[in-house]
């Protein structure tokens, strides 16, 4: 019995006295905060942030190259963790939702010519903005669904693309990536939204797309001296810092455009 | 000598025969501020103001900008954006004609170019306006004014016009060759070359011949006629088949010491310098099965495109697309509000059938976009790869260097959509070009500030 | 002679993974990029050369003088992970791009069957030293070998259309089959 143990013993005593001088020899430094923030992370390696990966951007932190809140992803508790880490504090932000600002389908909104490329709403914009009468409306062809890590993005039957809030981590993504700019991050208690980024003269949007807003200024005069919605350069805006929250407000709209969401779900049933 | 690739398409050079027709004096212009390559030009007009036939428009900001002319005389009715044959809405000057045609009394007067000196002569080149008119409407002055340490020993004139249909460089070699080959002589004067070549491809032996005929005796140019082939017009072929100089990936002809020159822009800088002329006019071949009476057009810059066509005894109702330039090249058009402007070589009207449009199928790897292709890349391969949004694999292909000339779609079997797909591919590995770029900088800041600290 | 034959035989005709079928974990794991099996097929490399002599000189000098046949397995796989760990450690300070490319699939290869797989072979075999080196070095450049071709198929057949249904492993598994289909075309190459 007592000679395999020795031999067993012994063999595994020498690898470990190899490995440990290798070791020596080999020596890498790492920063250990790093694999804590790694840890700390959502670990989607969604690239959010804008770098490769969470392990990437805990790199980044702990170099000081991003803020420790730059995961757009994650709650607040996990910030604040990252930020103690490396020895800072933030500040609390309001958890957001992206909405794509068009609901222009193929059935109310118009097209100018035949499209036949590249799916994808980057190469159709290429040609002229893309197929939309509209200069701002939404192409259909899923950029942001193709670049949402978490699946928030569907496509109605109609060809707009829409954010199902409780998916969406408000990593900003589809925003980056759509050509037309037509995403946007708001709080995720708002209510009432401006589904249209057209900034055509009311004729004109009209022609284009049936729920395009015609910047007739009903809404914003319905709050005379409350700046809440503003019409500016024929569109209508909401101000989310004190958003309005209506539902009659979008019974005002003759095209509809400015739409009630009552049901936006709540900030604790999104998944993070 | 011969580049390899290239295509035979259908040459369709109906309009060869027909002389050059000045059009009349429309009722309103529109002219895009933006008409060349670089930065758009500072607006010098306002809603009502009263111009006078070539006064300017707009002025340069900075070298590679040009100023637009106004086509005639009239009223400002608008400055705004509008419709542009590029596609999307650009700032434009609508003028409204009083039919007068009153020239403006600032025009700089007539001289002779062989008294004066380069510098004045690219002064005057680039307030006339005058960019390549071959399509790509690059400022001309600044071809002309190659960097000390690129010296160049060689002018090419360029009248291959190798894009079927078009046929409004021909006539012009025809028509104005006097003209042409004096615009020639000037750009070797500015460029202080004494060699020049004029390319021609071979189904043009006339234009060579009015050319020759008219070469003046201090002009030392000579002349080839090129095959026939797509792309032969395109700037580094026509570079190669005349003088045996590759261009290098990236790099631009006056680094094989070439300048090459549309045969349109040689007279467009004669007028300038001889007569004091801005460049408010252009000839532009009006063509296609769809038209009713083709023609080969002197046309205004500005002239909206429905007058235009108007003018050709309109389309016919099977009429499928518009499109600015050649068919190879060209920019289809989806709104007819658009002018035609001082890079529209051609407007081409296509029957429906013509225009089918294909369902892209899937690549069947049969390489024929290989050999097609002019500039030895693999067009299979980066339409593959782009197709699956792998832009980062790209470079690794050298998709910059493609030129866009659509060799490969034209005979892809499969009719896919390459071109599209090199378009959005370039744009996006120079994305990602520069993010590299901006991090390199990134690092090399931080190792500063570490090594000092 | 037989030295030449016998790197033959283990490259082409005895190839480990296409015609062993060991060692499959890292051929479809690390296979999607040509650079990166490069590395895993240098690594693998290194491991099994060292690990099999190392074993054969344990096996031979320890564990049969003092009758300690049972030990084989055990002792093996202790050298083998040790050997695994000195290459991790290398990569992790001379290429840390391979190494974070190589992921999991790098102390995977102390689970890795095909190098207990030759270092078990060489003993029962009862090769001789210089023949284990040979052999071992040999068996990891045919692992080397499929690995890169595989490789190099996956590259381009990431740019096929693949049926929806085939997309991803299911794919690369068909590919597997039919280049061990034809490796056995090799079968009929040493008589």
């Amino acid at each position: 019995m007592l000679v395999p143990t020795v031999v067993l013993s012994g063999i595994g005593l020498l690898a470990g006295l190899g490995l440990a001088l290798a070791a020596r020899a080999f020596a890498v430094e790492t920063d250990p905060r790093q694999d804590r923030i790694t840890e700390a992370l959502p670990g989607a390696n969604c690239g959010g942030c804008g770098f490769a990966g969470c392990g990437d951007f805990a790199g980044a932190v702990v170099r000081g190259d991003a803020k420790p809140d730059g995961c757009p992803v994650c709650d607040q508790e996990t910030r604040r963790l990252v930020a103690s880490i490396v020895g800072q504090t933030v500040q609390d932000r309001a958890p957001q939702v992206a909405l794509i600002l068009c609901q222009g389908g193929d059935d109310v909104a118009a097209k100018k010519y035949r499209y036949n490329g590249l799916a994808s709403c980057a190469s159709a914009a290429l040609l002229g903005g893309g197929d939309k009468a509209c200069s701002a409306g939404c192409l259909g062809l899923g950029d942001c669904q193709r670049v949402c890590a978490f699946g928030a993005v569907e496509m109605t039957p109609s060809g707009v693309a829409r954010i199902i809030p409780a998916r969406c981590t408000a990593c900003g993504l589809c925003v980056a990536a759509c050509p037309k700019d037509l995403i946007k991050l708001v709080p995720v208690e708002a209510t009432i939204h401006v589904l249209c980024s057209n900034h055509d003269r009311g004729p004109a949007a009209k022609k284009a797309c049936t729920v395009a807003c015609l910047g007739c200024k009903k809404c914003e005069k319905s709050f005379t001296g409350d700046p809440r919605i503003r019409v500016a350069d024929f569109l209508a805006y909401i101000d989310y810092e004190h958003a309005p929250d209506d539902p009659a407000l979008a019974a005002l709209c003759p095209t509809g455009s400015l739409v009630y969401r009552g049901d936006a779900a709540p900030a604790a049933e999104r998944t993070t | 000598m011969k580049f390899s690739g290239g295509v035979h398409p259908a040459y369709h050079k109906d309009t060869a025969g027909l002389q050059i027709e000045a059009m009349p004096l429309l009722h309103r212009y529109v002219v895009p501020i933006a008409q060349h390559l670089g930065a758009p030009g500072k607006v010098l007009v306002a809603k009502g103001d009263r111009v006078a036939r070539w006064q300017p428009l707009s002025e340069p900001v900075g070298f590679v900008s040009v100023p637009v002319h106004a086509p005639t005389s009239g009223t400002v009715k608008q400055v705004a954006a509008l419709p542009h044959p590029l596609g999307r809405p650009m700032l434009a000057v609508e003028i409204e004609s009083d039919g007068e045609d009153r020239p403006w009394e600032g025009l700089a007067p007539p001289a002779d170019w062989r008294r004066l000196e380069p510098a004045e002569l690219r002064r005057a080149i680039q307030a006339a306006g005058v960019v390549g008119m071959g399509g790509a409407t690059f400022p001309t002055h600044v071809k002309l004014s190659p960097p000390a340490e690129k010296k160049v020993d060689l002018l090419i004139l360029n009248g291959a016009e190798c894009e079927p249909y078009l046929t409004a460089d021909h006539r012009v070699m025809l028509e104005q060759a006097a003209e042409v080959m004096e615009g020639l002589g000037l750009m070797m004067r500015v460029l202080g070359v004494t060699r020049a070549c004029v390319g021609i491809e071979s189904n043009k032996p006339d234009a060579l011949e009015a050319l020759r005929r008219a070469c003046p005796a201090d002009v030392a140019a000579e002349f080839t006629l090129l095959e026939t082939k797509y792309p032969q017009g395109s700037e580094k072929h026509l570079i190669y088949a005349l003088s045996g100089r590759r261009v290098p990936p990236g790099g631009l002809p006056m680094d094989v010491g070439c300048v090459v020159q549309n045969v349109g822009t040689a007279v467009a800088c004669l007028e300038a310098v001889r007569d004091g002329l801005p460049m408010t006019e252009r000839v532009a071949t009006v063509t296609g099965a769809a038209i009713n009476v083709p023609h080969n057009l002197r046309v205004r810059v500005g002239a909206p495109l429905l007058d235009v066509l108007a003018h050709c005894g309109g389309v016919t109702p099977d009429v499928g697309k518009v499109i600015f330039g050649g068919p190879m090249m060209g920019i289809g058009q989806f709104d007819m509000d658009v002018p035609l402007i001082k890079g529209t070589s051609g407007v081409l009207c296509l029957r429906d059938d013509e225009a089918v449009l294909f369902e892209g199928g899937p690549c069947i790897r049969c390489g024929a976009c290989v050999d097609a292709c002019p500039m030895g890349l693999v067009p299979s391969a980066m339409g593959l790869i782009a197709e699956r949004f792998r832009f980062e694999e790209l470079g690794d292909w050298h998709i910059l260097d493609c030129i866009e000339c659509g060799s490969c779609a034209y005979v892809c079997p499969s009719r896919r959509p390459l071109v599209q797909h090199f378009k959005r591919g370039k744009a996006e590995w120079r994305d990602i070009l520069e993010e590299r770029r901006a991090k390199t900088d990134r690092d090399a800041k931080r190792a500063e500030t570490a090594a000092t600290a | 002679m037989e030295l030449v034959l016998l790197v033959l035989s283990a490259i082409l005709v005895n190839n480990f993974v296409l015609s062993r079928f060991l060692g499959i974990c890292p051929f479809l794991g690390v296979s999607k990029k040509l650079s990166t099996a490069l590395g895993m097929t240098a690594a693998v490399m290194f491991v099994m050369t060292l690990a099999s002599t190392v074993c054969w000189l344990v096996f031979h000098g320890l564990l049969r003088p003092y009758g300690l046949e049972y030990l084989q397995t055990i002792s093996f796989i202790l050298i083998i992970a040790a050997m695994v760990q000195l290459v991790e450690l290398a990569l992790q300070k001379l290429s840390p791009g391979l190494y974070r490319s190589l992921g999991i699939y790098l102390p995977l290869i102390t689970t890795n069957c095909a190098v207990l797989g030759c270092a078990v072979m060489n003993i029962m075999n009862e090769s001789s030293l210089l023949v284990t080196a040979v052999f071992s070095l040999a068996a990891a450049m045919g692992f080397g070998l499929a690995l890169v071709l595989f490789s190099g198929i996956r590259e381009v057949l990431a740019l096929a259309d693949t049926p929806r249904s085939f997309r991803g492993t299911a794919i690369a598994l068909v590919t597997a089959g039919t280049l061990s289909l034809s490796f056995m075309g090799f079968a009929g190459l040493v008589k």
